[in-house]
């Protein structure tokens, strides 16, 4: 009744309700002295007291019951289902919610909620669950955030149970086809029933449509230079009938793509597995990517086209090659150390930085990359210029391809490499043998940078706010200031995200980085009303600040009111720059605005369409506060050679004095070889050339440039060819052909399989060999397997591959430095592979019965865009079928306050006698004053009960007097009048003993009595009477 | 003892006396005429969402003649409500993906005038939705005359012409003829008397001086601009957290009384910086406050505009918590 239960919390104190009846027994007998009236109450008050202290004492809790329903939608946004019925969920969910959800009204809020999550290889709120319609303008809003190359329900359902409202009912409705590849769905699903949330599942049927896949490219295992070899194309056809179409196959090694066969073939697939071969031989060593794609002739022959390529990879072992990435925006800035490379017969293959590599594989043709002068993000610089940076991926591609696969990294110098090229905080500066933050406080290389924040107004505006500033921050050395400004919507006023004591906010950074990357994770910046008091408190600190360049960006929409007449102006006397980042502008008056703040400053002027490009914008504009970290000297910098014995410097003569190099800080490694420094530099920080071993492979560090402004006294001399070519030898990966390895690789059920054959170099099988790998997969992440010997000469090892992409594995074969390089190419994501909708999870997952309530429903039915409404008619997903949601509040400290008081009443009525003389008469007076009667003067009742009482003991004398024979004493008129208790005494006396005489009066008949007290005269009147 | 007893019951009779007289003091306080008011809270409505009746971060109200609320919000509808907060009917801007009207006012006709800032013009609807379109004034975006930046707030005079605000590159107010020709403009970016920082709304009183709430400027401006030129006759306020000092007004309401220009009149400022709703006479004394920041009844987040009904109750619009709250101050 009115949605309250009462519950208890340790319930077995109520036994103590038991000793009740011996309360009574007890009380009973104690309380026998104040009649029978009281006696009761005083009893009913005890029980009632000590019944709510026994109450009190088992935890008494008022439970509410929520009549409320929260139902979340989970969504499979997978690519095993297809496009349109992918987007038909969205309006199943709007009709359904609008269907079946309990409204309630403004006031009260008691209305139903829902939400909708949408998963695939991972879970994200699209729609809180919240007491409305869901009503989106079309398109799901998370969905390019999400990756939907994989299925996992497990983790859909995790965030859905974290997600729910606490004072609801709890229902989830799941609209998948059930082919889930990550997680385990059925666990999950169990512990929620085992929390009261019901399971609906509306199964998605999938078409048996034709559908075409390319299942693998086979290529043999042992592939030898020049001898013909044969690449095998294995496509799978699901359908009943031919299909005609066209293949084609793609050999690339380097940057050179080669068609197969000369042409693209034309096919028919017959029903079931089709091979086609394609012999050829490889010429050049070096990494193979094939890669086959099938086009159907007629679209409607093949539903899904994702999986109509796969790819395959290997590698021809030869000569070293190299591989030099340069900035895009400086092109042939290194062309003279190539061509001097390539006449010391070191091949050297040129990438652009906007044009990198996408994967591990591209690089594993190489035996040393050379980052030559190359920042980490460029570009960017006019509206139209695009921006390119490595991304964190690429540069992890780079350090692994080292560390793992044993391939040389060299990093050349130049305005924009180490420190000054945004490297800092990467995972490459902590592959090379020095770091490019400078810790020595004498080294004047500091920057400071300030950060506006007014993007709240764009789409997740807030995430991409802490992503900038966090990548911004990464780019700053701990030398460097940073502060962030934002509008903070409590204080009504533009903050400091950090500060010190004294209030300023623009600070050195120091170890304080983890500190800050934590308060920028919480930081929600508001809605800023102007541009000039955020703009005043940064000047207000920049202008004193040490720092040798001070650098602004700025981030909005660009509606705040724009900075005051005089505020850009003092930003240019003190020679800080303002870049200014313009997110969703609302059309000119807000780019503007924006375009004249870094226009007048000399900064920069950003249009940011995708937010993606932000961090990289904030990369570019950071590097600006790192340019301090150059060292440079028209006069020149002498060097000193430290380690000439090095075989780098072997046969180098001397080095010729530099013009510039960039700061960095020597690594405390032992394993670090600094070869040449600069002389009058700290040692720490001067290192022109170092060098070290990183995991398998080598990395080598030169601070200057190859000759293009710094070393130019080097060029045109031979030590200069000398010294390039044995640096790049030296880091190349050592090449060691001793023994016969073969190596296969296989992929099955989602596993690949890799068997490696051992041969001595007499061809007798090598055994017991202690074979390991590492490797990594396509988001880079860690493979780790070992091998077991199956057979004389054969090792197995398996690992799980369920991400589309290529998995390259380094085989350490145990005997020696031999490591063997392989790739496996899984082509299409195993959503691809589904064909059927997996019926058994779906019934599982709806067949669960939660906890107090009832078991869910598949709700089947055709999802197709504007026919929804069958599906939503035909069950009611807002049903009250589910256990009812219950708070409980504590409710004893109440009960204890209320015993305490009638505690009191108990007292109350033990000692104060209460009676209801007065009730009668007050009810006559107002039953008289009702009737409107002239109310009389009423007697005093109390007076007239005295006097009554007075007559009757006048009376009682008179009468005594009488009767008593002892001679009568004339009452004196004239004496005082006697008190009523002399009297009453009299009385009680009962003779003439007890009556005093007058005092004038002279004693006369009983002398002997004056001297009697009143004790021995009331004795004597005793004894007298009892005689007579 | 005896010395001391006397003592005691001396200090014990002081005692008395002193909170007796402090008590009395205190009460008399209270009630005394021209401490600091302090407003009361009527009613809550409104919850956040998209769906007809509830609100998403509502930017600007107004009200009718019979006592109706029109309010836009950023989704961006305007909806008309009941003072009780009953939803009685809404329609949307014609463009908003460049983002949406932050001013509503009524004409004297009792068309809903609508500041579609980032459109840069003002829109003319009928109560009941409809867009008069050959009403509308301005549309391009420029600094010469009939031309707008950010559009904040339309106001129409006594004489039927049209005042319209603007801030971004140029903070200025134009003033258009009946017919919507262009007749006068003033102001600029800045802190000087006649020169603004965010214009954010304006009212008319009955004499025809326009009273502007200069956001950025944490003043208030008023003009006369019923000439060929407009002169400040009267500005105060300063900026700061204090009773009596302003941050950020982005409204201003007048009662009936000071919008007939007599002394006892009353202006209230919204303030979007300190959460919450102040009290002044026409000349800028404080006289009471109302609201403070935070999520429950009777507190404000950012709130952005203000209006007043026929029995004197007043809305604000506590915009970041997506309600409306009626008090009386």
């Amino acid at each position: 009744m009115f949605g309250l239960k009462i519950d208890f919390d340790q319930p077995y104190y109520l036994l103590l309700l038991l000793l009740i009846p011996v309360l009574w027994v007890f009380s009973f007998k104690s309380l026998s002295g104040l009649g029978p009236y009281r006696r009761l109450f005083a009893l009913s008050f005890r029980t009632l007291v000590f019944s709510l202290l026994v109450l009190a004492l088992a935890g008494i809790q008022l439970q509410k019951i929520s009549e409320r329903m929260t139902v979340l939608y989970l969504l499979d946004q997978s690519e095993s289902i297809p496009k349109a019925t992918r987007e038909a969920m969205l309006e199943y969910v709007m009709k359904d919610v609008e269907a079946h959800r309990h409204r309630g009204d403004l006031q009260s809020a008691a209305e139903d909620k829902a939400g909708v999550i949408i998963f695939g290889r991972e879970a994200t709120i699209e729609h809180p669950p919240i007491a409305d319609e869901v009503r989106t303008v079309g398109a799901l809003e998370s969905l390019f955030e999400l990756r939907t190359d994989a299925t996992n329900i497990a983790s859909a359902l995790k965030l859905a149970q974290a997600s729910f409202p606490e004072d609801t009912a709890k229902r989830i409705v799941i609209v998948t086809d059930g082919n889930e590849n990550l997680g385990d769905a059925r666990t999950i699903a169990r512990t929620l029933a085992d929390s009261g949330i019901g399971i609906d599942v509306v199964p998605i049927s999938l078409p048996t449509l034709a559908e075409i896949a390319v299942e693998k490219v086979a290529l043999p295992s042992d592939i030898r230079r020049g001898q013909p070899m044969e690449a095998r194309v294995v496509i799978e056809n699901y359908s009943q009938k031919d299909v005609k179409g066209r293949l084609r196959v793609m050999r690339r090694y380097g940057n050179i793509d080669e068609l197969l066969g000369g042409e693209e073939l034309a096919v028919v697939l017959k029903p079931g597995k089709n091979v086609f071969s394609f012999e050829h031989t490889i010429d050049v060593p070096a990494g193979y990517t094939y890669k086959a794609d099938f086009v159907p002739d007629d679209a409607t022959a093949d539903v899904q086209l994702q999986n109509n390529s796969a790819s395959a990879f290997t590698h021809v072992r030869g000569k070293g090659r190299v591989l030099l990435i340069e900035d895009w925006e400086n092109p042939g800035e290194f062309a003279y150390l190539i061509q001097r490379l390539g006449e010391m017969n070191i091949e050297v293959d040129v990438m652009p930085s906007n044009r990198l590599f996408t994967s591990l594989a591209e690089l594993q043709g190489y035996d040393c990359v050379v980052l030559a002068n190359v920042p980490r993000a460029s570009g960017g610089e006019t509206e139209k210029q695009e921006t390119s940076n490595f991304s964190d991926d690429q540069i992890t591609m780079l350090v692994r391809n080292t560390e793992q696969f044993g391939c040389g990294l060299v990093m050349l110098g130049g305005k924009s490499s180490f420190g000054a090229g945004g490297w800092a905080n990467t995972e490459l500066e902590k592959a090379m043998p020095v770091d490019f933050q400078i810790k020595n406080a004498k080294v004047k290389a500091v920057g400071a940078l300030v950060m506006l924040m007014h993007a709240s107004e764009m789409a997740q505006g807030n995430h991409w706010q802490k992503v900038m500033c966090e990548e911004a921050l990464k780019v700053l050395g701990p030398s460097d200031y940073c502060g962030t400004l934002h509008w903070d919507d409590f204080a009504g006023s533009d903050k400091w995200l950090w500060s010190d004591t004294t209030g300023k906010g623009l600070l050195q950074v120091k170890d304080r980085q983890k500190l800050w990357l934590g308060k920028l994770s919480r930081m929600t910046p508001g809605d800023m009303p102007q541009f000039d008091p955020a703009m005043q408190k940064a000047l207000k600190e920049l202008i004193p600040n040490p720092a040798s360049i001070k650098h602004m960006i700025i981030i909005s929409d660009g509606d705040p009111s724009p900075p005051g007449p005089n505020t850009l102006p003092a930003f240019k006397k003190n020679n800080i720059r303002i870049s200014t980042v313009a997110v969703g502008t609302h059309g000119p008056p807000g780019s503007t605005p924006l375009q004249n703040i870094a226009t007048a400053t000399g900064g920069k002027y950003y249009v940011a369409a995708n937010p993606k490009a932000l961090p990289r914008i904030f990369q570019i504009e950071a590097r600006r506060v790192a340019r301090p970290l150059i060292k440079e000297d028209a006069k020149g910098i002498p060097l000193v050679i430290s380690d000439p014995g090095h075989e780098m410097l072997q046969s180098v003569a001397d080095v010729q004095p530099i013009t510039g190099f960039v700061y960095t800080q020597k690594k405390e490694n032992p394993l670090v070889e600094v070869l040449i420094r600069a002389k009058d530099v700290d040692p720490e920080n001067g290192t022109i050339l170092a060098a070290w071993t990183f995991g398998a492979g080598k990395t080598v560090a030169l601070t200057t440039d190859a000759g293009r402004s710094w070393a130019n006294a080097w060029t045109g001399s031979e030590d200069y060819d000398k010294l390039f070519s044995q640096m790049i030898r030296y880091a190349m990966r050592p090449v060691n052909e001793e023994g016969k390895f073969t190596i296969a690789t296989d992929v099955k059920d989602g596993k690949v399989r890799v068997v490696v054959t051992a041969l001595d170099k007499n061809d007798e099988f090598l055994n017991f060999l202690n074979m390991s790998a590492a490797g990594s997969g396509p988001e880079m992440e860690n493979i780790e397997i070992n091998f077991r010997q199956e057979a004389p000469g054969r090792y197995v090892a398996e690992f799980p591959a369920d991400k589309a992409g290529s998995y390259l594995l380094a085989v350490n074969t145990g005997q020696g430095n031999n490591m063997l390089l392989t790739g496996v190419t899984v082509p299409y994501s195993a959503e691809f592979r589904e064909r059927e909708t997996n019926e058994a999870l779906v019934k599982t997952l709806a067949g669960l019965r939660p906890v107090g309530g009832q078991a869910g429903q598949v709700i089947s039915g055709d999802l197709k865009k504007g026919a929804v409404d069958r599906l939503v008619a035909s069950v009611d997903t807002f049903r009250r079928t589910l256990a009812k949601a219950v708070s409980s509040e504590d409710f004893w400290p109440i009960f204890l306050l209320i015993a305490a008081g009638i505690f009191l009443v108990d007292i109350f009525i033990r000692r104060v006698t209460v009676h209801f003389y007065w009730l009668t008469p007050a009810l006559a007076y107002a039953w008289n004053r009702v009737r409107g009667r002239q109310i009389e003067a009423a007697p005093d009742e109390r007076m007239a009960r005295l006097r009554n009482r007075k007559a009757a003991v006048a009376n009682q004398l008179d009468e005594r007097r009488a009767a008593a024979r002892f001679e009568p004493q004339a009452a004196d008129s004239s004496g005082p009048p006697r008190d009523y208790e002399q009297v009453i005494a009299d009385a009680t006396a009962g003779g003439p003993a007890a009556a005093a005489p007058p005092p004038t009066q002279q004693p006369t008949a009983t002398p002997q009595a004056e001297q009697d007290t009143y004790t021995e005269r009331l004795l004597a009147a005793k004894k007298k009477a009892k005689r007579e | 003892m005896t010395e001391i007893a006397p003592q005691a019951a001396h200090s014990r009779r002081v005692w008395l006396q002193t909170a007796a007289g402090g008590a009395c003091a205190l009460a008399a306080g209270c009630l005394a005429p021209g401490g600091p008011q302090t407003g009361r809270l009527e009613k809550v409505w409104g919850q956040r969402g998209k769906t007809p009746g509830k609100l998403n971060k509502p930017r600007a109200i107004t009200i009718d003649a019979e006592d109706h609320l029109y309010i836009v919000d950023i989704t961006p509808r305007i909806q008309v409500f009941s003072t009780d907060g009953k939803y009685l009917r809404g329609w949307q801007t014609p463009a908003f993906a460049n983002g949406r009207p932050s001013g509503l006012a009524f004409a004297s006709d009792g068309n809903l005038l609508v500041a579609d800032t980032h459109y840069f013009r003002m829109l003319v609807y009928t109560p009941a939705g409809k867009l008069l379109d050959s009403r509308t004034i301005g549309g391009e975006c420029g600094s010469g005359p009939g031309q707008f930046g950010f559009v904040t707030d339309c106001a129409q005079d006594s004489r039927g012409n049209y005042y319209i605000a603007e801030y971004g590159e140029f903070d200025r107010i134009q003033k258009f003829s009946p017919d919507g020709k262009f007749l006068l403009q003033w102001g600029s970016h800045g802190h000087d008397l006649g020169q603004f920082l965010r214009p954010q709304k304006m009212v008319l009183d009955n004499d025809d001086l326009l009273w502007v709430a200069d956001a950025c400027n944490h003043r208030v401006q008023v003009f006369d601009a019923r000439s060929s030129e407009a002169k400040v006759v009267r500005s105060w306020g300063r900026n700061g957290h204090a009773p009596g000092e302003l941050n950020y007004p982005y409204d201003i309401l007048l009662d009936p009384a000071a919008l007939a220009g007599r002394p006892e009149g009353f202006v209230y400022l919204c303030e979007f910086g300190n959460h919450r709703v102040q009290k002044f006479t026409r000349e800028g004394e404080f006289v009471g406050l109302w609201g403070k920041n935070g999520r429950g009844e009777g507190e404000l987040d950012q709130p952005w505009g203000i209006t007043r009904d026929s029995r004197g109750r007043m809305y604000v619009l506590d915009t970041y918590n997506h309600r409306v709250q009626r008090f009386r101050l």
